[in-house]
């Protein structure tokens, strides 16, 4: 399909989540390095002092907007399966100002506190207490406050990127971006330097007492034993949701020999009528298991049976393949792609169309006298003149 | 053991800029914290509720289809930055169960801080969908128009009640 390799796709549920632990450990560690497990030196930020919490995160920010938005403008990354945030915007408003006055007032945020608990800060496994009570009272309230449900849902929370707000190409706006920050940067020290005069720069606290280490080495690793623990799956895995496929794309896919397209013929009676040309007959589970193991990562699978409808997948069915459903089953195939019309009465923008889909109804269902004088029409992606001529030609 | 100096404020945001790089090409995510907190209370209220904890606007989502909530990239994400910050702490002679805080408050004034301001910022996480990691740093890093937005509201809160809580710090 795409011939982006990011973001990774696993064969191993586990193994993902395994890119978590070590993820989330890297991160951990250069949060505290930075000097982000003190809740004093985080504060400074809102006094002045200490610049650190503005040029770490701004400088993490655009290293990592301007390796991803590169890399996708390379082909390296398929932007459309990464996770962007959806913007709510009145949620994210309130909500954002709301947890700015938390911040100041723990001196550590959500991620920080975290850091803060396993540096042994009380104020940090406080803080985070809190925040674990604070994330219940908004589900408690979300449900009886109705003012607040229609702030939590405000807006369209589709994914909304400032480069498509503006109407600039993403590179152009990371370049902005990059030009800005670095600005911030200068004028930040300057105010650093200048704020340091009324206050002196954050002191570091050193290690106290050595058995607190076995203590809180004895604490995480039972946490992380009832992280594995925890992590295991129930019985059932839940079903995939499957989207569906117009029969005429799938004819589309066909003709042009789409690599990375597998298709499923579902049906427990494969002769009562002839199936889609290519497709794998897999009338049982077994077929269709061993069918699907075989097929390379992010090969997309297409399905049909003479149902015609859009079912989920059972959660047995791989989870790194993408599954979709063909509409109408075996008999929107028949129908739409099949079946040719007439074109007759109809006026000239709608021909191309007719003509085009004609022509596939003939290269599918061989229906031409001389079944070796229909050539299979070319590739959509060529000149639309081109499909007129062969059809004079043919007939 | 004498504490180690925090390392240089811009090589620490490039380290973290390429941890979070790696996040996304890896995981197809940024990386987060408020997602532990809401997924154990998920596993928690589903427990004792499982109706209300299905049709909450909040937790529903993450017990459909009868998942394991706590089965997520997310969750296992801030296991490891519990790790990550004990081994940096232990490993640059900052490992210490104390206090921080200013000269001019109590212990149990600043803890008073801590709990209130843990819990409005877990309010405000659970309706901004996120906080400073997954929305600011993330999403501002992805471009999101909401993130952006969520992450200048941060400094303006804070900005605007430090004067209020000074005591607390210096």
């Amino acid at each position: 399909m795409n011939q982006a390799i990011f973001p990774l796709a696993f064969a191993s549920d586990e193994f993902r989540l395994l890119t978590g632990i070590v993820l989330g450990f890297l991160f951990g560690f250069t949060l505290e390095r930075a000097g982000f497990g003190n809740a004093r030196k985080l504060a400074a930020q809102f006094y002045l002092n200490d610049m650190t919490v503005f040029k770490v995160m701004f400088t993490a920010i655009l290293v990592a907007m301007v390796g991803l938005y590169g890399l996708s403008a390379l082909g390296f990354v398929d932007l459309s399966m990464v996770w962007i945030n959806p913007t709510f915007t009145w949620a994210q408003v309130v909500g954002g100002f709301l947890l700015g006055v938390g911040f100041i007032m723990s001196g550590l945020c959500p991620g920080t506190s975290v850091v803060a608990m396993a540096s042994g800060r009380i104020d940090g496994w406080v803080t985070f207490g809190g925040i674990f009570a604070g994330i219940g009272l908004f589900t408690l309230t979300v449900d009886w406050v109705p003012g607040l449900h229609a702030l939590y849902e405000m807006g369209s929370g589709e994914v909304s990127v400032l480069h498509e707000v503006f109407g600039i190409p993403a590179l152009v706006l990371a370049l902005l971006v990059l030009a800005g920050a670095l600005a911030a940067f200068v004028g930040a020290e300057k105010v650093e330097a200048f704020f340091q005069q009324k206050r002196p720069p954050v002191e570091l606290t050193p290690s106290s007492r050595p058995r607190l280490k076995f203590a809180m080495g004895g604490a995480l690793g039972l946490s992380a034993i009832v992280a594995l623990a925890l992590s295991t799956p129930r019985s059932e895995l839940p079903p995939i949701q499957m989207a569906s496929m117009a029969p005429l794309s799938l004819a589309e896919s066909i003709i042009e020999r789409e690599p990375g397209l597998l298709i499923l013929d579902l049906r427990a009676d494969q002769d009562s009528e002839k199936g889609i040309p290519g497709a794998i007959p897999a009338g049982d589970e077994e077929e269709v298991l061993q069918a699907l193991t075989m097929a390379p990562p992010r090969t997309t699978i297409v399905v049909y049976d003479d149902t015609g409808r859009v079912f989920e997948a059972p959660g047995t069915w791989p989870r790194t393949l993408e599954y979709l459903a063909l509409e109408g089953g075996l008999e929107g195939w028949v129908s739409q792609v099949l079946t040719p019309l007439d074109a007759a009465g109809l006026p000239m923008e709608q021909r191309d169309t007719i003509l085009r889909q004609n022509q596939i109804s003939a290269f599918f269902s061989g229906a031409a006298v001389n079944t070796s004088s229909v050539a299979a029409p070319p590739p959509a992606m060529q000149a639309a003149g081109a499909p007129k001529k062969k059809k004079a030609g043919g007939c | 053991m004498k504490a180690k100096e925090y390392w240089n404020p811009y090589v620490a945001g490039m380290v973290l800029g390429l941890v979070l790089l790696a996040a996304y090409l890896v995981a197809g995510n940024g990386l987060g914290a408020t997602a532990l907190p809401k997924r154990a209370l998920a596993l928690a209220t589903n427990g004792i509720a499982p109706d209300w904890t299905a049709g909450n606007a909040v937790l529903g989502g993450y017990v459909a289809d009868g998942a394991n909530p706590l089965r997520n990239w997310l969750v296992v994400e801030v296991i490891g930055v519990l790790l990550g910050g004990f081994l940096g702490a232990l490993s640059a002679g900052r490992l210490a169960r104390k206090v921080e805080k200013g000269p001019n408050i109590s212990v149990r004034g600043r803890l008073y801080f801590a709990a209130g301001g843990g819990v409005i910022m877990g309010f405000a996480a659970a309706l901004a969908r996120g906080c400073t990691s997954g929305q600011a740093l993330s999403g501002g890093a992805a471009l999101s128009t909401g993130s952006w937005i969520f992450m200048l509201m941060v400094f303006a809160g804070g900005y605007a009640v430090a004067h209020a809580v000074r005591r607390q710090w210096t």
